[in-house]
């Protein structure tokens, strides 16, 4: 700003090197121009796209969400809030919530946890071949399909000649039909939920544990700490962060991760006992065709959601190490 | 320059997590039901016919595995294919299931690409002409309806006439029967022509089954549950849903059917196990008797390694036999008037005795008025269809979809003893009225 007044109030030059240092200086305005513009153009394509597949969904939704339509109609008819209010009136919306909650308090601790203790019993054998083995054994299902998974978990489960009944029955026990009873079916999803996300969990955990700094657990190691001690004051505290991370994904997606089960093992049977929000979100929006309605769930979600994850950084945050 | 710390980078990457998880919930699903299209516009790219798209459930879905022989629908569609000079039919199976095929035609239409036929199933009725909007054959065919489904009996055009609209071409109409292990039966020295008569003298034989199949239970009900209780009810004189739109299934009748089954459970008798267990576990010879649809003799034929028969449904007692009818119809969901001639081409010749004898190897019922054999094992679907069918149930309003699956809930609980049958009556009766509004 400073250059281009003082070149106004410059009283007209005849130096013959007048056009070069305008030009400079010009070149000098498009090369800050350019620099400071680069970096946005380069993320533009990024943002572009968050904004048409993440961010406008989102916002569409809260809009449908006040609408009674069901995708095709040309109309779509204006209910206020009833898509919400009557959400509390509706048994297979609470029978949803009830799974959602048996879903969250039983899979966060196994997600989060499991995967944690796993790690510290491989850490020690790091170095050796068992380890990859290991890992492999256990990554391996996160990239598999649900839709290829359900065959061999529906062999495993059915109960006339499921490998798992075959097994028990066996050693005496009597046959059970998980997938087809209230009691079983719900342990049997978070079960295959549990396989299916465990080594994603594990590689993020081993990851943070070879991240720690050597010279610490060496220092602790001279002064004579244990394997134990070392664990719990110095490398657990230095993956908190990794921790956090798994806790806050963990307690976002938990009710994404088991939609998968649900839909190709039980379809939210038997008898409702296995659905969750997500679920019913998915039947009320692609099977029963009211997008109102479903988006009203979507919306709830979201809040929910983002309330819990509120929660977790006011109050989990503080005991994270960010190192 | 922001600087990106630790915390900054965990706080942000929960945050876009947590805004992609809730807010593409609904977008994935619609992303997931994306048409797979490419093979049939390089087809039609290499000719001048109009290409009709026809969405359906009787070829190899996306990642499925194609049959050794291709499924009668699609020897129509070839066979058709091969003779026609201006149009041609986009063969397309997204799923084997309707509901996902209707799901997919239904984020299709919306998308403004829709299928110019699908698949529809007779219980879907209702909603395919106030949610779908279906076309009326007579804005297809014109002058020429007559002429087409003058091929069809009746019984099959009545069940797809609203007024004077005809909202679809009758195709497959089925029935559920009793399919069985004579090998069971013999083994267990049990006669399937006195044990299949009535619902008493099954009772009485099922104990005897179940030993013989090692104390397994002895009889499968396949598909939702819904679809084999609304025959069981009709058998012994009550209705689901009554011809004035009420609920049938409160009646003394009806409770009495859905007990029965009750009983056989509280017995063992019951197979339990998930839908998509069940025909696993009859072709295995896990179970003695599955009921299932008529069209499923053909599959059923090919997989069973004992001997297959097939009976009519027992009765309750001196009772009438009222079965359901099931299978589906091809609606027309073209907006594109420009297509209706080639879709009129198609009809014509399904409707033909050409087209309709490659279909009839199915095995759902000839509802053509063209004179075919039967096929062996057919015998108890014809019974039943003469006898007459009453139309599968179409849930009345504009949450018909959400009460079918309801009820259909709400049988599964009953009959596995979940609930008492008396308490389940009534609160699907309450459910159900919520949701009819």
């Amino acid at each position: 700003m400073a250059l281009a007044r003082n070149k106004m109030d410059a009283p007209p030059s005849s130096d013959a090197s007048a056009p070069t240092v305008l030009q400079s200086r010009r070149s000098w305005s498009w090369y800050r121009f350019s620099e400071g513009i680069t970096p946005y153009l380069l993320i533009a394509p990024l943002l572009i796209l968050i904004a048409i597949f993440i961010y406008w969904p989102l916002i569409y939704s809260f809009y449908l969400s006040f609408f009674d339509w069901n995708f095709v109609r040309p109309d779509k008819t204006f209910v206020g809030w009833d898509n919400f209010t009557r959400l509390p009136n509706d048994p297979r919306f609470m029978r949803a919530l009830h799974g959602t909650w048996i879903y969250f308090v039983a899979l966060v601790p196994i997600q989060v946890f499991l995967p944690l203790g796993l790690a510290i019993l491989l850490w020690p054998i790091r170095a050796s071949r068992a380890q990859s083995a290991y890992r492999i054994m256990l990554f391996s299902p996160t990239v598999i399909a649900y839709s290829v998974a359900a065959v061999m978990w529906l062999w495993i489960f059915n109960p006339l000649q499921g490998i798992l009944n075959k097994l028990l029955t066996g050693f005496g026990v009597e046959r059970i039909n998980w997938l087809s009873d209230r009691d079983t079916a719900i342990w049997a999803i978070i079960i295959v939920a549990t396989w299916k996300t465990l080594g994603f969990h594990l590689l993020l955990y081993m990851a943070a544990l070879e991240a720690v700094p050597n010279d610490y657990v060496e220092a602790a190691s001279l002064d004579g700490a244990s394997n134990w001690q070392i664990m719990r004051s110095i490398r657990f505290p230095l993956i908190t962060p990794t921790f956090f991370f798994v806790l806050v994904t963990t307690v976002i997606s938990v009710n994404d991760d088991v939609f998968g089960a649900i839909n190709v093992l039980t379809n939210g049977g038997p008898f409702e006992s296995t659905t969750n929000i997500i679920y019913y979100l998915y039947q009320q929006g692609f099977q029963y065709f009211q997008i109102g309605a479903a988006s009203a769930v979507a919306v709830i979600v979201f809040l929910a959601t983002a309330l819990l994850t509120w929660l977790q950084f006011r109050f989990v945050e503080r005991h994270v190490h960010y190192g | 320059m922001v600087k990106q710390t630790r915390r900054s980078f965990v706080g942000s990457a929960a945050g876009a997590v947590a805004g992609a998880a809730a807010a593409t919930t609904l977008g994935s699903a619609v992303a997931g039901a994306a048409p797979a299209a490419g093979a049939s516009a390089a087809i039609s790219a290499q000719d001048n016919r109009q290409k009709i798209t026809f969405y359906h459930i009787y070829g190899t879905p996306p990642g499925g595995t194609p049959a050794a022989s291709p499924a009668p629908m699609i020897q129509v569609i070839d066979a058709f294919n091969a003779q026609s000079t201006t149009t041609f039919i986009d063969s397309q199976t997204p799923s084997t299931a309707y509901a996902e095929v209707l799901q997919k035609a239904q984020a299709d239409i919306a998308a403004g690409n829709g299928p110019d036929l699908v698949i529809t199933p007779w219980s879907n009725l209702n909603y395919a002409d106030e949610g779908l909007g279906v076309v009326d054959l007579n804005t297809v065919g014109g002058d020429d309806v007559a002429a087409v489904l003058d091929n069809i009996r009746p019984e099959a055009k009545d069940i797809v006439t609203r007024d004077d609209r005809i909202l679809g071409l009758p195709w497959g109409l089925s029935t559920p029967i009793f399919y069985y292990n004579a090998d069971v039966f013999k083994q267990a020295g049990v006669d399937p022509t006195t044990a299949l008569k009535t619902w008493d003298d099954f009772k009485a034989a099922a104990p005897k089954l179940k030993d013989a199949l090692g104390g397994n239970p002895v009889i499968a009900f396949t598909y939702n549950k819904d679809w084999p209780a609304q025959t069981l009810v009709q058998c012994n004189g009550g209705r689901i849903v009554n011809d004035d739109g009420s609920f049938g299934f409160t009646s003394d009748e009806a409770k009495a059917a859905m007990q029965m089954v009750a009983d056989l459970d509280k017995d063992g008798l019951y197979d339990r196990s998930t839908s998509q267990e069940m025909r696993p576990n009859f072709v295995a010879g896990s179970t003695a008797v599955m009921i299932s649809s008529v069209a499923s003799l053909k599959g059923l034929r090919d997989d069973c390694k004992f001997t297959l028969a097939t009976a009519p449904w027992p009765t309750f007692g001196d009772k009438p036999r009222i079965a359901s009818t099931g299978g589906s119809f091809i609606g027309v969901y073209a907006r594109d008037e420009s297509h209706y001639p080639g879709i009129w081409e198609f009809f014509t010749f399904c409707t033909s005795e050409e087209g309709y004898k490659i279909w009839n190897q199915t095995g759902y019922i000839n509802i053509s008025v063209h004179d075919f054999p039967k096929l062996d094992g057919q015998e108890p679907a014809y019974t039943q269809f003469e006898a007459g069918l009453i139309p599968e149930t179409n849930w009345p309003g504009a949450r018909g979809l959400e009460m079918q699956t309801t009820w259909a809930t709400f049988v599964e609980r009953m009959w596995a003893n979940d609930i008492s049958v008396d308490e389940g009556v009534t609160e699907a009766e309450s459910e159900l009225s919520a949701l009819m509004g």
